[in-house]
């Protein structure tokens, strides 16, 4: 059984289809990326496995059990989280309460959920950080805590919306370290993500999104060579010119 | 170290306020208080400080923690007082039990309220229209309904030689520590709310929905609970006013000035933090209070178009005019001076007394640490 599976989900805006009959698995212990040029419906079909939007068609399974019509709230107590891609950190909240607030989802004690958060904290390397307000981190900070509000919620599954997005080379770099120790700690993982360095070097299977189909899906090293993934994001001239040099 | 000093200083103060009865009389407290507020007349203002503090408090948990601006408490505190005084005067329920049904009663409506307005996802300025809209209706049922005295509303029966039971007293005393028991056990439960996982979920929900949401934070469920929490308290406040001042009508409890002054003690000293509504009505009604003692009398009989006509000079007309207001003419100039109020504290610290403080003494801390 899958730890996620989406069967032939679909979301229509007015006349616009974003997400077009997509089907989506997730094993345990995998991280799964999932790539597509702008606007190919990636934050679409994120909101709709999370439970902030609902599919026209289709269904999603987590655990086993279909997640449509539960709130997200309900979502993240059964054991899967979502980031934001324009990260939302509380801004008047420290950044030790505003992991706590996501350690509260499994520990209803303040002393055991402040615990659970100085762990996470210490874990993804915000420790410096803790007693600064979120509306005074930095990019990469806010990216961080984004992250560990996520993980304090002890997901089995995390789905991460761009957490690298504005980051600097070095921050992307320090970022991918964390992401590892999240994968060793036996977190699942869905990236959805712009910075190619990253998902090559992350993901186990990679999904490919366009125009709200899902057009390919495979280990990176296939992802990387399959025509119609270059045809997606280069062009179909791009494709053919590519694909006529080797003949001559 | 801050908390620590702010924590003696609420120390302090409360020593002074559990004795103030002692020495009510006394030349010593006649001489720093202006015009013969002294005795009685000073344990009133405490009274009402105490009462007001409460209700702000009351009003902080969905205001102030949970950010759902409520302009309609006044329906809650109305409804509380007109419960809890029925059951006294029908079924000869004491009011001390009354305060209870009350609270529940109260705070099943809020939770009503909370149901529908959240189900529907109201925010914001909506949520805002609904519980105005919420209170008036209050008020239009309240005085029309013939059973409830309707536009006379309801003179509590006095009784000659009232025992504790009856919740009656002849002097301000037992007023005066009863209001002063119900701020500090308002203070004691926001504070334990405060560091509890339900305040961490409503300060979560204040400043961003979804992704409280998103990190398991059940946002509607909260929001009810905190509406019914404070319309519960908000009911229990009801109870009270009704037994001091013996009388309740409508169109002096329901009505947007009430509301107003409910939440009003929260935003000046700072919502959504726990002593936030105490100081803010420490500083409200003191100056409600004082406009009225230093502006008694004179306006009486004056219209405003006579003082208009009148031929007196700018200024003698402006103090005449602030006589004709503090008389109650034109809603009063307490309400005009919280209307300055409220304008000077949005524009210089907008978050409330409070956190203004608080975040003067952090830079100040900072200061010395770069200068170290």
């Amino acid at each position: 059984m899958s730890l996620l599976e989406a069967r032939s989900v679909t979301r229509r805006f007015g006349g616009l289809t974003a997400v077009n009959a997509v089907d989506f698995r997730v094993e345990t212990g995998e991280i799964v990326g999932l790539i597509g040029p702008n606007g190919a419906g990636k934050t679409t079909f994120f909101n709709l496995i999370s439970g902030f939007l609902r599919p026209d068609e289709g269904d999603v399974l987590f655990d086993g059990h279909s997640i449509l019509g539960h709130k997200p709230s309900d979502i993240c107590k059964r054991g899967m989280t979502r980031t934001f891609q324009i990260v939302k950190p509380f801004p008047e909240m420290t950044v030790t309460d505003n992991v706590l607030v996501g350690a509260f989802n499994h520990h209803g004690d303040t002393g055991a959920a402040l615990a659970k958060a100085r762990s996470v904290i210490e874990l993804v390397g915000l420790g410096p950080q803790a007693g600064k307000l979120g509306r005074e981190l930095t990019v990469a900070g806010r990216k961080r805590v984004e992250l560990a509000k996520a993980l304090a919620t002890e997901p089995k599954l995390m789905l991460l919306d761009e957490v690298m997005a504005g980051l600097t080379p070095s921050e992307v770099g320090a970022m991918i370290e964390v992401l590892g120790r999240v994968r060793d700690a036996g977190v699942t993982m869905v990236i959805v993500e712009h910075v190619m360095q990253v998902i090559m070097n992350l993901s186990d299977r990679i999904y490919v999104l366009h125009h709200g189909e899902a057009i390919a899906e495979g280990p990176p090293r296939e992802i990387v060579a399959n025509p119609r993934v270059m045809e997606a994001y280069l062009g179909e001239s791009f494709v053919a010119e590519a694909g006529a040099e080797p003949a001559t | 170290m801050a908390g620590l000093r702010a924590n003696w200083f609420y120390l302090i103060v409360l020593a002074g306020l559990l004795m103030l009865p002692l020495f009510a009389e006394s030349d010593a407290v006649a001489a720093v208080m202006p015009r013969g507020l002294t005795g009685s007349a000073l344990l009133h203002v405490f009274v009402l400080i105490f009462f007001f503090a409460y209700m702000s408090q009351a009003w902080n948990i969905i205001g102030g923690f949970a950010g759902q601006l409520s302009i309609g408490h006044a329906a809650f505190f109305g409804i509380g007082a007109y419960v809890s005084t029925i059951c006294y005067i029908h079924f000869g329920l004491t009011p001390w039990l009354g305060m209870i049904v009350a609270a529940a009663v109260t705070g099943l409506i809020g939770a009503g309220l909370g149901l529908v307005s959240f189900h529907y996802g109201l925010k914001g300025p909506f949520f805002a229209l609904v519980t105005v809209a919420f209170a008036e209706i209050t008020r239009l049922v309240l005085l029309h309904w013939e059973f409830v005295g309707a536009a006379n509303g309801i003179l509590l029966p006095f009784s000659p030689d009232p025992t504790f039971w009856e919740f009656q007293f002849t002097t301000k005393e037992p007023y005066y520590y009863i209001a002063l028991a119900m701020m500090l056990g308002s203070i004691a439960l926001v504070g334990w709310i405060a560091r509890s996982r339900f305040g961490y979920y409503l300060h979560a929900i204040r400043q961003d929905e979804d992704a409280a949401e998103a990190v398991g934070v059940p946002t509607k469920r909260c929001k009810i609970q905190a509406i019914a929490l404070s319309a519960a308290l908000a009911g229990l406040g009801g109870t009270f006013y009704a037994q001091y001042t013996q009388y309740i009508v409508p169109d002096d409890m329901v009505v947007g000035r009430v509301s107003v002054e409910i939440l009003l003690g929260a935003v000046i000293g700072g919502a959504g933090t726990v002593m936030g509504p105490i100081v803010g009505a420490f500083i409200l009604i003191p100056v409600g209070e004082a406009t009225r003692v230093i502006f008694e009398g004179g306006g009486t009989g004056t219209s405003l178009s006579a003082l208009i006509a009148s031929d007196m000079g700018f200024a003698d007309k402006f103090l005449a005019y602030l006589d004709y207001l503090a008389a109650g003419g034109g809603g009063g100039l307490a309400i005009i001076l919280y209307g300055f109020l409220l304008m000077a504290v949005v524009l210089g610290m907008p978050g409330g007394v409070l956190p203004w403080l608080a975040g003067l003494r952090a830079r100040a801390a900072r200061r010395t640490r770069a200068r170290s």
